[in-house]
C-alpha cells in the first residue's frame, strides 16, 4: 500500500520533501552533538578544535574533554544509531510495529547472565564480561525467536514471548541479587544504562564491532522490499525469506549485544525510532533503515544530554537510561498508537483438555486446596537439617498461627484475584496470551507505587492502595482514551504494558545504582512478597477480593457474549462499549487490591484460566470458578515453596510464581509452534 | 574469717538482689520510651548494625539475620558460636523467632514494616541509625550507650566508646607525625565501575572517622541519608594535588582504571595521593568508627607526606 502511494506522487515532490527531512534531522544532529560536547566541558571552543584535532592534552579540562565529553557524544550517536537500526531492520522483516532489540529480550538474558557470573564467578567478570554479557542476550533472543516461531513474528506472539521472558528472566535475577545482597552491586550502574566515559576504551571496542551494520545497509534493502509484498511474492522473485531472515537476524543480534555490552541497558531507541521515521514520512526499506539510523542517534545524543544536565542540578548522577526511559515511554505510545488496529488477533491454541468439567475435578480441587493449606500451616523446614521426620509435620503454636494466617489468606486471594482478572481480560480481547501483567494493568500500580518511593520518599511498604489504585486508575485512563479509537485492541494495551514496565525498569535500576539500601526494599517488594502482610490488609483483601468476585459473576453473561464476537453480543442487545467499560475497570480493580497489597504477580492471570480450561471448563461460568480456584493453588504452593525451600531463608512468592508461570508460559508457546 | 566471708557473700547477694530488682530499665528507641522488667537475656538482631553493636557490648544474641552475609560484609566483630540464623534481614523467620522465644528483637533502617509483626512474638526496639535529619556517627554512639542501659552495662559501653576514642586520638598522633601538624584533606570513595564513584560525605561513618582524627573533607559534600552519593569520576578532579583520596577495596578493575589516561592526569593522582582501604563495612554501628579510623590509617601511611 505505501509502495503504491509513492509511486503515484510525483517524483521530484518526493525527493524534494526527503531532501528536507534529512537536511533537517542531520542539521539537528551535527547542532546537537556540538552542543552535547559544550555539556561538561570549560575549554573554549577554539581549544575543543584543537584537541579534537590531535593536539596532545595537557591541563585535566582538555583531559576530560578529549577522554570524558568527546567518547561519551560519539557513543550516544554509535549506540543510538545501531539499535534504531536494528529496531528498523527488526520491524521491517516482521512487519511488526513493535519489534525492537527491548522487546526480543535482549537486555534481561544479558542482565541474568551478568548477575549470575559476578555472584558465583566474580574473578570472571572483569575480564570476559562482555562475552557473557553477549551470551547472555543472544540466548534469549534466540530463546524468544524459537518461542514465537516464523508465523508469531508478524504479531503479537513474539512480543508477548518477549515479555514472558523477560520477566521470568528477571524474575530469576531478582531472586539471585535478593539471596545474594551486595555481590551484583557493581552491575546496577551498568543496569542502568550509562553512557559516561573515561576513556576511548569502549568506542575502540565498539566500532569494528558495529561495521556489520554497513553489511545491513548494502544487502537489506532489497529482500526487505521484497518482503513487503509478501513470502508469496518474494519468493515467486527468486527470493528464499528463509535464509535472507536468518542471516539479518544473527546480524542484527550481534549488532545489539555488543552496544548493550558496551552502555548497559538503554531501551526504547530501537523501538521508536523506525516508528517516529515512519510517522515522518520515511518509506522505502533503504529510507527507512537510514532514516532510523539518524533519528536513533539524535534521540540518545538528546536524552543522555538531558541526563548531564539533570545530574548536574540534582545531587545524584541520573544515567542515561533512565532519561531515555522516561521520555521514551510517552512518545512512543504517541507514535504508535494509530498504528495498532484490532487486526491482530492471533489467537493461540490452548492445549486441548477435557470437553467438560469432570465431577472429580469439583472434588479434587477443593480437597487440594485444603491439603495444600494444611501442609502450609503444619509443615515445618526447621526438622529438614538435621533430618527428623516426628517433628516435620507438627500444628503451629497460637501464636505463630496468628502471624501465618495473614500471608496464607493473602496468597489464597492474590491468586484469585489475578485469575479472574486474566480470564475476563483474556476473554475480552479474545486473546488467550492476555494477562494483567503482561498488558501493564499491574504495571500502573507498580509504577504509581515505585515512583512514589522514588521521589516522595518513606518506604514502599508505605506507600498503600491509594497510590496503587491512582496508578492503575490512570493507566485505565489512558488506555480507554486510547482505546476508544481501536476499539481496545491487544495492540494498545501490550504498548502500555511494554511501556510502563520499561520505565519501571528504568527507575529501579536508577535506584538500585544509587547504592543505597533503599533499593534491595524496592526489589524485594517488587518480586511479590506475602510476608509483611498484616491481619487487617489480608482482610481488606479478602473482603474485596469477594466484592470484585461477586461482580464478575454478575458480568458473566456480558463475557459469554463478549467473546462470541461483536456482532452477536450486540444482536442480544449488549451495550458492548458500556460492557468493555465496565469489565476493564473490573481488571482494574482486581490488579491495584493485589498489586497494593502484595506487590506485583506474574503469570498467575495467565495460567489460572488456561488451566481451568484444561480442565474442562470452557464456558465462561465454571472457568469463573475453576479458574480462582488453580490460581489460588498456584500462588500457595509458591508462597510455600518460597518459604520452605531455604528455611530460614525465604523467597517472595511472586518471584516461585513468575518462575513457574514463566516456564509454562514458554512451553506453551513453544507447543503452539511445534503443533 | 568465716564471719567476712558470710558477710561479703551476705553483701554480694544483697547486691544482686538490689541490681536485679532495680534492673527494670526504661530504654528510648526511636519510637519512644520502653520499660523492660528485667535485663533481656535473649537478643535478637536482625540488621547488622545493631548486631555490631551487641557483639561489642559483649553480648551474646540467640539470634542474628542473615550470617553469611554478616560474615561476608561486615566480619568485625565476628558472631559468637551459638547464634542461630533467623533467615534474611527483609523477612526474619518468623517461625525461627518464635522457636527463639526472645526477651527482644532489636531492628534498624529499613525493617520499620516488621515492627507490629515482630511485636507479637517480643518486645521490639527500633533504631533510625541513619537518617538525613541527624548525624549518623552520633546517632550511632546514642545507640549504643542506649543498648548498654538496656542491658545495663551503660559503663562498659561507655568505656569501649572511650577506648575507640583514645585509639583514635592515637592514631591521629601517628598520622600527625607522619603529614605533620597540618593534616591534609582526605576523601573515601568507592569504585562503582570504570566510570562512577560513590563518594562519602559528611554523614557517612568513614567521614566521621577522618574528622574525629583531624582531617577535613576534600571535595564539598551534601549530607545524605547514609551519607554517599554517586558522582562521576571526572568529579574527583576537584580534589586538588594537595588532597588524598582514599578507595575501599574490595575494588575490581581499579588497575586498569589507575593506567588510563585521564585518571593519570586527575591533580590528585598525579600528586600520587591515592590509596586502597582493606574492605571495611561502612553502615555499621558506633564501633565500626574506630574500625574505619584503623583501616584509613593503615591506607593513609602509605601516603609520602609532602
Amino acid at each position: 500500500m505505501t509502495a503504491s502511494a509513492v509511486m503515484f506522487r510525483s517524483a521530484p515532490d518526493v525527493r524534494r520533501k526527503r531532501l528536507i527531512r534529512y537536511g533537517l534531522a542531520v542539521g539537528l544532529l551535527l547542532v546537537g552533538f556540538l552542543l552535547h560536547l559544550q555539556l561538561d566541558s570549560a575549554l573554549t571552543l577554539s581549544d575543543q578544535w584543537r584537541i579534537a584535532t590531535g593536539a596532545a592534552p595537557d591541563s585535566f579540562e582538555e583531559f576530560q574533554f578529549y577522554y570524558a565529553a568527546m567518547p561519551r557524544a560519539l557513543l550516544a550517536v554509535m549506540v543510538g544509531a545501531v539499535m534504531a537500526l536494528v529496531g528498523s531492520l527488526l520491524q521491517q522483516v516482521t512487519q511488526n510495529p513493535l519489534l525492537s532489540p527491548m522487546t526480543l529480550g535482549a537486555s534481561s538474558g544479558a542482565w541474568l547472565a551478568l548477575v549470575c557470573v559476578s555472584i558465583w564467578l566474580p574473578d570472571l567478570l572483569a575480564d570476559y564480561r562482555a562475552w557473557f554479557a553477549m551470551g547472555g542476550a543472544l540466548v534469549s533472543v534466540t530463546l524468544v525467536l524459537l518461542i514465537a516461531g516464523r508465523s508469531g513474528l508478524g504479531g503479537l506472539p513474539v512480543i508477548l514471548a518477549g515479555m514472558a521472558t523477560h520477566i521470568l528472566m528477571g524474575a530469576v535475577a531478582t531472586a539471585v541479587i535478593l539471596l545474594n545482597p551486595y555481590s551484583a552491586d557493581s552491575l546496577f550502574i551498568w543496569g542502568a544504562g550509562d553512557l559516561t566515559q573515561t576513556d576511548w576504551e569502549w568506542v575502540r571496542w565498539l566500532l569494528p564491532k558495529l561495521s556489520v551494520a554497513l553489511v545491513i545497509l548494502l544487502i537489506a534493502p532489497r529482500p526487505l522490499t521484497l518482503l513487503r509484498l509478501g513470502d508469496a511474492a518474494a519468493s515467486a522473485r527468486g527470493l528464499s525469506t528463509g535464509p535472507v531472515l536468518a542471516v539479518l537476524l544473527l546480524l542484527s543480534l550481534w549488532l545489539v549485544s555488543s552496544a548493550i555490552t558496551a552502555v548497559g541497558v538503554i531501551s526504547f531507541i530501537g523501538l521508536i525510532a523506525p516508528n517516529i521515521a515512519r510517522n515522518l514520512g520515511a518509506r522505502t526499506s533503504l529510507d527507512e533503515l537510514v532514516f532510523s539510523l539518524v533519528l536513533g542517534a539524535l534521540f540518545l545524543l538528546f536524552t543522555d544530554g538531558l541526563a548531564v544536565i539533570i545530574s548536574q542540578w540534582t545531587p545524584d548522577m541520573v544515567p542515561s537510561g533512565t532519561t531515555a526511559a522516561l521520555i521514551g515511554a510517552p512518545a512512543l505510545i504517541w507514535f504508535a498508537r494509530s498504528k495498532l488496529s484490532s487486526r491482530d488477533q492471533t489467537a493461540l491454541q490452548v492445549p486441548e483438555g477435557a470437553a467438560r468439567v469432570r465431577r472429580g475435578v469439583w472434588i479434587g480441587v477443593p480437597v487440594l486446596l485444603t491439603l495444600l493449606t494444611l501442609l502450609h500451616l503444619a509443615f515445618a523446614p526447621a526438622a529438614l537439617s538435621p533430618f527428623d521426620l516426628s517433628a516435620l509435620f507438627q500444628w503451629p503454636s497460637d501464636l505463630v498461627l496468628s502471624l501465618r494466617w495473614p500471608r496464607i489468606v493473602t496468597a489464597l486471594c492474590a491468586g484469585a484475584g489475578m485469575a479472574v482478572a486474566g480470564l475476563i481480560l483474556q476473554r475480552l480481547i479474545r486473546n488467550p496470551l492476555a494477562s494483567p501483567d503482561i498488558l501493564g494493568m499491574s504495571a500502573g500500580a507498580t509504577f504509581a507505587l515505585v515512583a512514589f518511593t522514588v521521589f516522595v520518599g518513606g518506604s514502599i511498604h508505605e506507600g498503600g492502595p491509594f497510590i496503587a489504585f491512582a496508578g492503575s486508575a490512570s493507566v485505565l485512563a489512558v488506555l480507554l482514551l486510547l482505546g476508544r479509537k481501536t476499539r481496545y485492541a491487544p495492540g494498545i494495551m501490550i504498548l502500555v504494558g511494554i511501556s510502563l514496565s520499561a520505565v519501571i525498569e528504568a527507575l529501579v535500576h536508577f535506584v538500585l545504582a544509587k547504592g543505597s539500601d533503599q533499593a534491595y526494599a524496592i526489589i524485594g517488594w517488587l518480586s511479590g512478597s506475602t510476608y509483611r502482610v498484616s491481619s487487617g490488609q489480608a482482610l481488606f483483601l479478602a473482603a474485596g477480593t469477594v466484592l470484585l468476585f461477586l461482580f464478575s459473576l454478575m458480568a458473566s453473561r456480558a463475557l459469554t457474549l463478549i467473546s462470541a464476537g461483536d456482532a452477536i453480543a450486540q444482536a442480544r442487545g449488549l451495550n458492548t462499549q458500556r460492557s468493555r467499560f465496565v469489565l476493564l475497570v473490573l481488571v482494574c480493580g482486581f490488579c491495584a487490591l493485589v498489586t497494593a497489597i502484595m506487590g506485583p504477580i506474574a503469570f498467575v492471570g495467565l495460567l489460572a484460566p488456561h488451566v481451568a480450561t484444561m480442565l474442562g471448563a470452557r464456558k465462561v461460568w465454571p472457568q469463573l470458578w475453576l479458574a480462582p480456584a488453580v490460581g489460588m493453588m498456584l500462588m500457595l504452593f509458591s508462597d510455600w515453596l518460597g518459604w520452605a525451600l531455604l528455611y530460614p531463608k525465604q523467597m517472595p512468592a511472586g518471584t516461585i510464581a513468575a518462575i513457574l508461570g514463566g516456564a509454562y508460559f514458554i512451553f506453551l508457546l513453544t507447543r503452539r509452534r511445534l503443533g | 574469717m568465716a564471719v567476712r566471708a558470710f558477710f561479703l557473700t551476705g553483701l554480694c547477694w544483697l547486691t544482686v538482689l538490689f541490681s536485679s530488682s532495680a534492673s527494670a530499665v526504661t530504654v528510648t528507641d526511636s519510637r519512644g520510651e520502653h520499660e523492660f522488667d528485667t535485663v533481656p537475656e535473649r537478643v535478637v538482631s536482625i540488621s547488622w548494625a545493631m548486631t555490631e553493636d551487641v557483639i561489642g557490648l559483649g553480648i551474646q544474641p540467640v539470634g542474628v539475620a542473615d550470617i553469611d552475609g554478616y560474615n561476608t560484609w561486615v566480619v568485625r566483630p565476628a558472631i559468637p558460636d551459638g547464634a542461630s540464623d533467623v533467615g534474611k534481614r527483609d523477612e526474619p523467620s518468623i517461625e525461627q523467632l518464635a522457636a527463639l522465644k526472645p526477651d527482644v528483637i532489636i531492628l534498624s533502617n529499613g525493617q520499620e514494616g516488621l515492627i507490629d509483626k515482630l511485636e507479637q512474638i517480643a518486645p521490639v526496639l527500633f533504631f533510625d541509625a541513619y537518617n538525613k535529619d541527624h548525624d549518623n556517627a552520633k546517632a550511632a554512639r546514642e545507640i549504643f550507650l542506649e543498648l548498654g542501659r538496656l542491658f545495663d552495662k551503660e559503663a562498659m559501653a561507655r568505656q569501649k566508646l572511650d577506648a575507640m576514642d583514645a585509639h583514635i586520638a592515637s592514631l591521629s598522633e601517628q598520622l600527625k607525625a607522619h603529614f605533620g601538624p597540618d593534616l591534609p584533606q582526605v576523601t573515601g570513595v568507592r569504585f562503582a565501575s570504570s566510570s562512577v564513584v560513590m563518594v562519602y560525605g559528611p554523614n557517612a561513618m568513614s567521614q566521621a572517622a577522618l574528622t574525629e582524627m583531624g582531617f577535613g573533607m576534600a571535595m564539598d559534600q551534601e549530607s545524605n541519608q547514609w551519607g554517599i552519593v554517586q558522582k562521576k569520576m571526572t568529579e574527583l578532579s576537584t580534589i586538588s594535588k594537595d588532597g588524598i583520596l582514599l578507595y575501599f577495596k574490595p575494588s575490581p578493575g581499579v588497575e586498569k582504571l589507575f593506567a588510563a589516561p585521564l585518571w593519570k592526569a586527575m591533580p590528585v593522582a598525579r600528586a600520587n595521593r591515592v590509596a586502597g582501604v582493606e574492605s571495611t563495612w561502612s553502615y555499621g554501628g558506633a564501633l565500626s568508627i574506630g574500625y574505619l579510623a584503623q583501616a584509613m590509617t593503615d591506607a593513609l601511611l602509605t601516603i609520602a607526606p609532602q
